[in-house]
């Protein structure tokens, strides 16, 4: 009733502490794709970046581990026809993982620039909040 | 499908790959780039960079840049100067890359090395190092005419090198090595090297005035051990009075008898003192510096010079001398020779020392007959006596020599023949008496046809009868054929 001279605040979500109403800049949805065909590294990265995106306190949905694609090269052996049929069977095995953000644009390009290991395919696709 | 393409989803996202930055050395060093073509933009991303793969324009300076159109901007230009490459419209800017500490870690970045290795020439070139050749300074002194003791005289060492680096190239490395501090005294460090040479030349020069005074008597010597100077390690600098001194003094500390020669170096030869003196007096006597060739038979001719003579007495002195030492040697060598008798032993002693007397037989006397296999024990003695057969005529009758029963022998393989032959000489001994003269010949050719007949069959008889004496000898020899010879051998 006699509310006008409060100022009315939209219900906001009480989030992470030093929320100072309002965003300076809009949070975006952004999704990393990490790839890579070495799981060790791969897992590194991911890693590191879940812990700098923690420790930026954003809302982050954990690596989502994408199944592993086996890339198969069967071929014969033999460079001519001759012999018994021997084939090589190469694999290629390509990991994946998936992690969630919503954050500015900025932070992380700061995650991002930091954990970096040879081998790991980084791709960031910002959506809008 | 009309309906699908309005429903599409609105692509509203923008996606972003990072990349390794162009021209950067550390592999970590990425910068995020839009990967798809959305209209999406997102304002605090991948603005930094303009870089774009797709359309090689690399960095920042260059998007000011036309691509080879136009001369470079003056920064660009001056950028490019500075860095030491070519102005010549293209922008080598493109090309750099940087060095980060990380990317010398990890060995990307030269490091000069400290034991620089100038490179191998190639094959078809060859170098060699002439810094020693003395050029110059030298000709004052044959001018004297003494070509003939000097061949070549202008030769000079020089040793092939394997290595060859230019002196430029080589002073600026020198150069690099060490650091200018920015010495004032810039002009005297170039200088004194030249006034140093100069120095020494001069002095080199009044060196080469004085030993020509000194040694004018052994002016040949001088030549020849300035030649050894050039054979040896080359020694640029010449002989100073100086150096005389050290050779005299030297010899004087630690030479031997001989104290007079100044020009022969220590330990290159040792002649007899006696020799050297008269060598010594020859030479200086300056028998080399005509050009002429003279022999000493010239002089004693009478066609010497005026200024020469007391050479001609020299020479005839050396010549005399020479004559009485061969002489003297000649003599020495004849009464040496000691006489060495050598007595002839007489009769008596010509007999043989040692006597071994095998046999009074020898082989004059005794012939000794050849072996033989046994032969047949019929042939030994005939089965019938030709005597017998002779019997009828009451005479032995002895022929040869030796005046034997020849018919009663043991005869030989011809006895045989001989035996045949009897008997027919016999018959026809004994047919004449009855027949005539002229059937001999028939009866005689018959006889010995028979007489051959006979022994060949008698000789088959042998070789059978051989044959079954050794057969078991064969049996055995063939065993052994069998299991080592070829087989070719057949022996029964």
């Amino acid at each position: 009733m006699a509310a006008a001279d409060v100022a009315y605040a939209p219900p906001m979500k009480s989030g992470k502490p030093g929320y100072e109403g309002g965003v300076l800049e809009p949070q975006h949805r952004i999704r990393i794709t990490l790839s890579s065909r070495n799981v060790k590294n791969l897992e590194k990265v991911c890693g590191d970046l879940v812990t700098g995106a923690k420790g930026k306190k954003l809302r982050l949905k954990g690596p989502v581990r994408i199944p592993t694609k086996v890339l198969h090269i069967t071929t014969r052996k033999s460079p001519c026809g001759e012999g018994t049929n021997t084939w090589d069977r190469f694999e290629m095995r390509i990991h994946k993982r998936v992690i969630d953000l919503v954050s500015t644009p900025d932070v992380v390009k700061q995650i991002t620039s930091i954990t970096i290991e040879p081998g790991v395919e980084v791709e960031v696709t910002i959506s809008d909040a | 499908m009309g309906g699908r393409g309005g429903g599409r989803k609105p692509r509203n996202f923008a996606t972003f790959r990072l990349f390794p930055r162009a021209g950067a050395a550390d592999p970590n060093d990425r910068v995020f780039v839009r990967v798809d073509n959305n209209e999406y933009t997102v304002p605090g991303f991948a603005d930094e960079d303009s870089f774009d793969p797709s359309q090689c324009d690399p960095t920042a300076d260059a998007g000011h840049l036309h691509s080879a159109s136009g001369p470079l901007p003056e920064h660009v230009r001056r950028e490019i100067l500075e860095l030491g490459l070519p102005d010549d419209g293209y922008n080598y800017l493109s090309h750099l890359r940087e060095l980060r500490p990380a990317a010398a870690a990890a060995a990307s970045s030269f490091v000069p090395s400290s034991t620089a290795r100038p490179e191998p020439l190639p094959l078809d070139v060859k170098a060699y190092d002439a810094s020693r050749v003395r050029v110059g300074p030298a000709e004052g002194e044959l001018d004297e005419g003494r070509t003939m003791c000097k061949v070549a005289a202008k030769t000079a060492p020089v040793r092939r090198i394997e290595k060859a680096v230019d002196p430029d190239v080589a002073r600026l490395l020198d150069e690099s090595d060490v650091s200018h501090a920015g010495s004032e005294d810039e002009g005297l460090e170039e200088d004194f090297v030249i006034v140093a040479n100069r120095a020494e030349g001069e002095e080199s020069e009044e060196a080469e005035e004085e030993d020509e005074e000194v040694e004018d008597g052994n002016g040949v010597f001088s030549d020849v051990e300035e030649e050894f100077d050039f054979e040896d390690d080359p020694k640029p600098r010449e002989r100073r009075l100086l150096d005389e001194q050290f050779d005299l003094l030297a010899l004087e500390e630690y030479g031997d008898s001989d104290d007079d020669d100044k020009g022969v170096k220590d330990g290159e030869y040792e002649l007899p003192s006696e020799v050297i003196d008269e060598l010594k007096l020859f030479h200086s006597q300056n028998a080399c510096v005509d050009e002429e060739y003279r022999t000493p038979a010239d002089f004693v001719r009478r066609k010497l010079e005026s200024s020469t003579t007391d050479e001609v007495d020299e020479s005839v002195h050396v010549i005399k001398k020479c004559a009485e030492y061969a002489e003297k040697y000649l003599n020495e060598t004849a009464e040496e020779e000691e006489v060495v008798l050598v007595s002839e032993s007489s009769d008596e002693s010509e007999v043989w020392d040692c006597e071994t007397i095998v046999s009074t037989f020898s082989n004059l006397d005794n012939h000794p007959g050849k072996i033989e296999t046994p032969g047949i024990p019929k042939r030994r003695l005939p089965r019938v006596f030709p005597g017998e057969n002779a019997t009828t005529n009451d005479i032995i009758k002895l022929h040869g020599k030796e005046r034997l029963p020849v018919e009663y022998l043991p005869q030989r393989k011809r006895g045989g023949e001989k035996e045949k032959k009897v008997k027919p000489a016999e018959a026809t001994i004994g047919d004449k008496f009855k027949k005539g003269a002229e059937k001999e010949t028939k009866e005689e050719k018959k006889a010995r046809k028979a007489a051959v007949k006979e022994e060949k069959r008698e000789a088959r008889k042998a070789k059978k009868e051989l044959k079954g004496l050794y057969k078991s000898e064969t049996q055995k020899a063939q065993k052994v054929a069998a299991v080592t010879g070829p087989s070719s051998i057949r022996l029964m």
